[in-house]
């Protein structure tokens, strides 16, 4: 099938006077992993539920697989996998029964059925767990669990609320492999999340801030428009003052404790290294080392935030 | 795979799923079946309607062959026990601590009176404090009274026949016992429970677990998660049914006069429709505890008081009549007592047919349609 995985223009959503989703336009590739980020509250699983069906938009359009949500929302379910924020399987059951429940719900049966669930636990590394309740899982095996029963029907199209929301790092990183996996094999990943450093995983990333899209790009694009600056990593004794001093000077945006050091925020072209280092032994430092950084994602949706709740930003 | 069969595999792995949470979950099945049997042999034992063994105190003041011949009278059934003989002033301390319910006083000159051809008086006072019971007595004592009579006027005025003679024959219970008056009601009351307490826990369960929003997002339809839902428990009530009939026919000899497929028929509807009150109140609090308060009070309380299974129905003031026609166990108990009593069959029970039917239907459709629209 040509085009978008995901299309959406102007998709509105509002609850009585509330604006959920405000005017939000985007479009995701097939094969793409798409994140999409926000804080708590700002319409992302909003969007989400607007594009699975579940939720109907107030204005403007949504296609989803080719098909039109407010329309086709049959067809669409069809078409996809979802893993909801609240985590949905029935605990009381064993793994291989939440399989075979999903399964059927998505029209699988008898042998054909057994063979793909059993295709999917060796998939997210729980072959030989089928007879274990689901309920005595550790949080990031169930989470691996519920994308099994998300990826049973083989959806072109993959929705993750919120996927890793209460679990352990290493997990989250395991979790993160194996989306990578499904994603170089064809399926579309549209996966939001509150967690920054997950979203390096994905190709592009949309941020919403009161439910507006404000930022749609790749993760390097992102830093470069965002965070023009260069940040400097500084470790060192006796920083203290030199730091106080340092937020006083041009071309120093922001200086900010980090460990024992400093992240710097500072103008390329005025702001060296050297000049750093220099400023700061003139200033009570000893064992100063400074080297340049890479912007996080932190920091591009801290200035995203930063600008877009600004007075003059409104609307 | 055509739409047929896609509905079939989808409504069988719904129901399939249900199936496993009600075996895996011994509570469920041990209350749905364990508690009608201890419920019916309770209530067939213990709440008995029967007026036997009736304490009784006699009051003789005239201490005669033909006083001594009343009390004899009352006592000889298995109806009156006498506790206690008494004079006149002890009756009252008697009612009051409860060692006697009624009390026989034969006052002084009853023969006499007898001797001369006057109409010999005697006086029952009964404790009117459980009023069911004291008109049961009433009747009872009523009853001794006039064979009495009977007896007396054939000695004393020849083989001459009464002028009127009611010859009393009780149908369909002639032993007047209460079990098989009350467990036809005991059915009702029962399939009520199981079948509105356990819908209405296991939808609002997945409201609450946040898995009713998976299936709205997988292709499950809103019919298949309530056929899936249903059938099971569907299931469970016919076993239910067929527990409290075997139960009552095995140990209160309850008969079964009519079919037991009508049985079925008719007991499906109601459950049916019981299945869909469950439904509807899970889709409209969606949340367990809450349920399970609306099930009991909209089920139990009106399956018991207004089904006729206790109090007359014919007995209530109009308001609580009409009430009585929206309640579904009302249709069940007169059919069951129809069927199985009587042996009536769906020429004079189609109206309890089409009673329970009406129900359910309102109840699913209310359900459905409830259900679809907070899906927006």
């Amino acid at each position: 099938m040509n085009g978008a995985a995901i299309e959406t223009v102007d998709l509105t959503r509002r609850f009585g006077r509330f604006v959920a989703v405000d005017r939000v336009s985007f479009s995701v590739e097939r094969g793409e992993i798409f994140g999409y980020l926000g804080a708590n509250g700002a319409g992302k699983s909003t969007t989400i539920r607007m594009l699975i069906g579940l939720l109907a938009p107030s204005a403007g359009e949504a296609r989803v697989a080719g098909h039109d949500v407010r329309t086709a929302p049959e067809q669409v379910k069809r078409a996809i996998g979802y893993m909801s924020q609240k985590f949905s399987l029935y605990l009381d059951l064993p793994v291989r029964e939440n399989l075979l429940f999903f399964g059927g719900a998505y029209g699988l049966e008898g042998a054909a059925l057994a063979a793909r669930a059993a295709e999917v636990l060796e998939v997210v590394g729980l072959a030989g767990h089928d007879a274990e309740v689901t309920g005595a899982l550790p949080g990031g095996t169930r989470q691996r669990l519920a994308l099994a029963c998300a990826i049973l029907h083989r959806p072109e199209i993959l929705f993750l609320d919120e996927p890793t929301a209460g679990v352990d790092p290493i997990a989250r990183r395991e979790f993160w492999t194996l989306i990578r996996r499904l994603a170089s094999e064809g399926t579309t990943v549209f996966v939001t999340t509150h967690y920054l450093d997950e979203a390096e995983h994905c190709r592009r990333i949309g941020l919403m801030v009161d439910g507006r899209l404000v930022a749609l790009d790749t993760p390097a694009a992102l830093k470069a428009t965002w965070v023009p600056e260069q940040v400097l990593a500084v470790r060192g004794r006796a920083l203290a003052e030199g730091a106080r001093a340092m937020a006083q000077e041009r071309g120093v945006v922001a200086v900010e404790p980090f460990g024992a050091g400093l992240h710097l925020r500072v103008d390329r072209a005025t702001w060296s290294a050297a000049r750093v280092k220099e400023f700061l032994a003139a200033r009570g430092a000893a064992d100063v080392r400074v080297e340049p950084s890479a912007p996080s994602l932190e920091d591009v949706f801290l200035a995203v935030v930063g600008s877009s709740t600004a007075p003059e930003a409104k609307p | 795979m055509t739409r047929a069969s896609r509905f079939l595999v989808r409504t069988g792995a719904m129901a399939a799923k249900e199936t496993v949470h009600v075996r895996r979950d011994p509570r469920t099945v041990w209350l749905a079946l364990g508690m009608p049997v201890l419920l019916l042999v309770l209530f067939g034992y213990g709440v008995s309607m029967d007026v036997e063994r009736v304490p009784l105190a006699i009051v003789d003041d005239d201490r005669t062959a033909e006083s001594r011949e009343l009390a004899r009278a009352f006592t000889a059934g298995h109806e009156f026990v006498e506790v206690a003989d008494v004079d006149v002033s002890q009756v009252e301390p008697l009612f009051r601590r409860n060692e006697a319910l009624a009390a026989l006083v034969v006052p002084r000159r009853y023969a006499e009176r007898l001797a001369r051809g006057e109409s010999g008086r005697a006086q029952l006072l009964v404790d009117g404090g459980d009023a069911a019971t004291a008109v049961r007595i009433l009747g009872k004592a009523d009853a001794i009274a006039r064979a009495t009579s009977l007896d007396l006027a054939r000695r004393t005025l020849g083989p001459a026949r009464p002028p009127l003679e009611a010859r009393v024959w009780t149908r369909y219970n002639p032993t007047e016992r209460s079990a098989i008056f009350l467990v036809p009601g005991l059915a009702a009351y029962l399939l009520a429970i199981g079948a509105v307490m356990l819908t209405a826990l296991t939808v609002a369960g997945e409201w609450e677990r946040g898995s009713m929003e998976q299936l709205f997002a997988s292709p499950v339809g809103r019919l298949e998660i309530v056929l899936g839902k249903l059938l099971p428990y569907l299931a469970l009530g016919f076993v239910q049914l067929l527990l409290v009939l075997a139960v009552g026919t095995a140990i209160f000899d309850v008969p079964v006069r009519g079919s037991v497929l009508l049985v079925f028929v008719l007991g499906g509807t109601f459950l049916v429709g019981m299945l869909g009150q469950g439904l509807l109140i899970s889709v409209v609090t969606r949340n367990q505890l809450v349920a399970t308060q609306a099930a009991t009070l909209s089920s139990l309380l009106p399956s018991v008081l207004l089904s006729g299974m206790i109090f007359p129905i014919e007995n209530m003031p109009w308001a609580l009549r009409a009430m009585s026609y929206v309640i579904p166990a009302r249709y069940l108990v007169h059919a069951l007592r129809g069927i199985l009593l009587k042996g009536n069959g769906l020429a004079t029970l189609w109206p309890d047919l089409v009673g329970l039917a009406a129900f359910a239907a309102v109840a699913l459709a209310l359900a459905t349609a409830r259900f679809r629209r907070r899906v927006a």
